[in-house]
């Protein structure tokens, strides 16, 4: 069999007949078993891999309306398309800013395990429901088990409106 | 190195005496006409394989299923592919099985001692024929719709009981969800349970008596 496979052309004298069918068998079956495989493994995996979020300038609203010092809730909505719906989601950012002129917007999801987080003004911190995740006002860790600081959109301010850059 | 583990499993499983039942069998000197059962089951396995993958992103309510149908067709890789192979080897199942049957009758393959085998065969037909007509319905759209409409409709001319058979197929006196649902179910329970429960007996039947000789002038 070693033989037949590196020189192919003495297949005929080093083969027997009842080799040389079970080969073809094999081989054919083989090419029908891949063109199965291959399209069925890109079909059920496809949607997994392909589906890339569009990262769009959402506008929160007024740069006017965020109070100095004081991380404030916005939302804006954003359209999101799961296999064939076609979703509009509220997505929500805590805005943040000292001067009136530089802001930041950090997101309201837990970096633990995705609970909302809640602004508590009495304490100045953000706190997490679940699992007593303590933040401070620019979303550093402060206690509890959130790995890293709460994760911070990119933001804009354009004619006295604020946007973000999400999806 | 493999003829050792295949030995090893063999002391264990028995696996060659049923490999030499199924692929070693004496056969008699036949034709190409003789094939089609094989191309029938061939089609029966891509009808499965498909027919699976398919569930995978069907949803069986009017407000999903054409949606869901466009998006297999569309958007997922190799989807078209998929739904193609269900489509097309769904006629062709009916195709080949019917030629499968009538070379059956012309070549005399149902007497003695084949009557069990026949009767299993004629049962597969009438499945691939329930498959064909509830899987038409599924993609739900206008075709599907009111072929499903005639159909049910064709099936209430029955005499006495043609109303309640109507009935019976639709879920109620009008194609709606209920009918989709139903026929969806039926689709992918109820009719692959029954082919392979008779496909299992049709085929122990053809290995254990073996396929009958083309038959001689003197027959």
């Amino acid at each position: 069999m070693a033989d037949a496979e590196s020189n192919p052309d003495s297949l005929s004298s080093q083969v027997p007949r009842r080799g040389f069918m079970a080969l073809t068998v094999l081989a054919a079956g083989g090419l029908i078993a891949a063109i199965y495989t291959i399209p069925g493994v890109a079909y059920l995996l496809g949607p997994a891999l392909l589906s890339q979020k569009e990262e769009t300038w959402l506008p929160l609203g007024a740069a006017s309306k965020v109070p100095l010092g004081s991380p404030t809730l916005f939302k804006a909505t954003v359209k999101r398309t799961t296999g064939w719906i076609v979703n509009e989601e509220q997505i929500a950012a805590f805005v943040l800013t000292e001067d009136g002129r530089e802001f930041i917007a950090m997101s309201n999801i837990c970096t633990h395990l995705g609970c909302r987080v809640r602004w508590i003004a009495e304490r100045q911190q953000f706190l997490s429901p679940c699992h007593n995740g303590v933040f401070d006002k620019y979303g550093n860790v402060v206690s509890g088990p959130p790995p890293r600081p709460l994760d911070r959109y990119p933001v804009k301010e354009e004619n006295g409106q604020l946007f973000i850059l999400g999806g | 190195m493999t003829l050792r583990f295949g030995t090893w499993l063999d002391e264990r499983l028995g696996w060659r005496r049923v490999w030499e039942a199924i692929f070693l069998r004496k056969v008699p000197k036949v034709n190409w006409l003789y094939t089609l059962g094989s191309a029938a089951l061939f089609l029966a396995v891509n009808q499965i394989v498909t027919g699976i993958l398919l569930t995978v992103y069907y949803v069986p309510t009017p407000d999903h299923a054409w949606n869901s149908v466009q998006y297999i067709t569309t958007q997922v890789p190799a989807g078209w592919l998929i739904r193609g192979l269900h489509h097309w080897g769904a006629s062709a199942m009916v195709v080949v099985t019917v030629l499968h049957l009538l070379r059956v009758v012309f070549y005399g393959a149902y007497k003695y001692p084949r009557e069990v085998t026949w009767l299993t065969g004629v049962g597969l037909l009438l499945v691939v024929l329930g498959f064909g007509f509830t899987g038409y319905l599924l993609p739900w759209d206008q075709k599907a719709f009111w072929a499903t409409t005639v159909g049910t409709r064709i099936a209430g001319v029955t005499p006495v009981i043609g109303d309640a058979v109507l009935r019976i197929l639709r879920g109620g006196e009008e194609l709606s969800a209920v009918t989709l649902v139903r026929f969806f179910g039926a689709h992918v329970w109820m009719l692959p349970v029954a082919l392979v429960l008779l496909l299992l007996v049709h085929l122990y039947l053809v290995i254990r008596i073996g396929i009958s000789a083309h038959p001689r002038r003197e027959d």
